[in-house]
């Protein structure tokens, strides 16, 4: 790959391969290994043992910092943040961190501002309000 | 960032799988084999959460065993550099500190700490600011910003920032 001297996520040079691809918000990969998790548990007595530390060690930390625990209000986090014309990494890292103003939000993902994107803080702002909303709500 | 993508691996299977089972035995061994590897192009692969396709097999030369094209959805980690993420402190010394965001482990040097932010050795050491308002220690929650990777054959390792904007603590264990 010759891109990958150069890769930078604030300018969303992440490989065309993961540009594509699904992204996943962490409360999203909660959802998905907890399900799993449970399946393994049915199957043996302790599931501890059948997992890789990868796995465990990733459902600790979505499990930690997943902002949206209800699978209802993640779904429509996805759903109001896919309506701004954001790439699937974007979104993800704004459902991620749910940045509190405009100005961390473009902090966090300073692709959303970059030119010929059609992103004004009005816009953004609108955003935040509305992944604020679902927050209060769940 | 976690990712969901489609990847592809040639499954050796012995002739003794073959049978009824042939499918979930393949699968059984595609998810002890793949799941908790780690490689430099697609990250950690978290867990295998489907079977796309399983191609027709190839009967090695000599040997009798048979390789199958598997093409598996999985669950990744991948950490880019440039990304913003959160992160939990596992370890601070007088160089920095380490944290780790699932799998992956992240170092920021006492560099890439805000300059108003001392090392306080002792017991539980920690990073903390001169009023005594902010500080950093083991288990605290910060969010960083990743500037660099290396990729070993097994692993990725982070160098990461939290001298910008926006960054720093989020959650100190010691005030709640």
């Amino acid at each position: 790959m010759s891109g990958e001297e150069e890769e930078n996520a604030a300018e969303l040079k992440i490989g065309d391969e993961f540009l594509k691809a699904k992204c996943l918000m962490n409360c999203e990969v909660s959802l998905i290994l907890e399900h799993k998790f449970e399946q393994l548990q049915q199957m043996s007595d302790d599931p501890r043992n059948q997992v890789s530390q990868v796995f465990e060690k990733s459902l600790q930390y979505v499990k930690r910092f997943s902002r949206y625990k209800n699978p209802d209000a993640v779904k429509q986090v996805r759903e109001i943040l896919s309506r701004y014309q954001l790439t699937e990494f974007e979104l993800c890292v704004l459902g991620n961190l749910c940045p509190e103003t405009v100005e961390e939000a473009i902090a966090m993902v300073p692709s959303i501002k970059a030119k010929g994107r059609v992103h004004d803080d009005e816009a953004i702002d609108k955003m935040l309000n509305d992944l604020a909303l679902i927050k209060k709500f769940e | 960032m976690f990712f969901h993508i489609v990847l592809e691996r040639n499954m050796q299977l012995h002739p003794r799988h073959f049978g009824r089972n042939l499918r979930e035995n393949l699968v059984a061994k595609l998810m002890k084999d793949v799941e908790g590897t780690c490689s430099g192009q697609h990250g950690f692969v978290v867990a295998i959460t489907g079977i796309e396709n399983i191609g027709k097999g190839l009967i090695r030369d000599g040997t009798g065993f048979v390789s199958f094209p598997v093409k598996y959805q999985c669950v990744v980690f991948r950490p880019f550099k440039g990304e913003i993420l959160e992160a939990v402190v596992t370890m601070v010394n007088k160089m920095g500190f380490f944290a780790e965001a699932g799998p992956v482990q992240i170092f920021v040097s006492n560099h890439l700490i805000p300059d108003d932010m001392e090392f306080q050795s002792g017991d539980m050491p920690n990073y903390t600011t001169s009023d005594g308002s902010v500080k950093i220690q083991k288990d605290s929650e910060v969010r960083l910003k990743i500037i660099g990777t290396r990729v070993d054959a097994t692993e990725i390792f982070c160098i990461g920032t939290i001298k910008d904007d926006f960054l720093g603590v989020i959650n100190d264990p010691a005030s709640v």
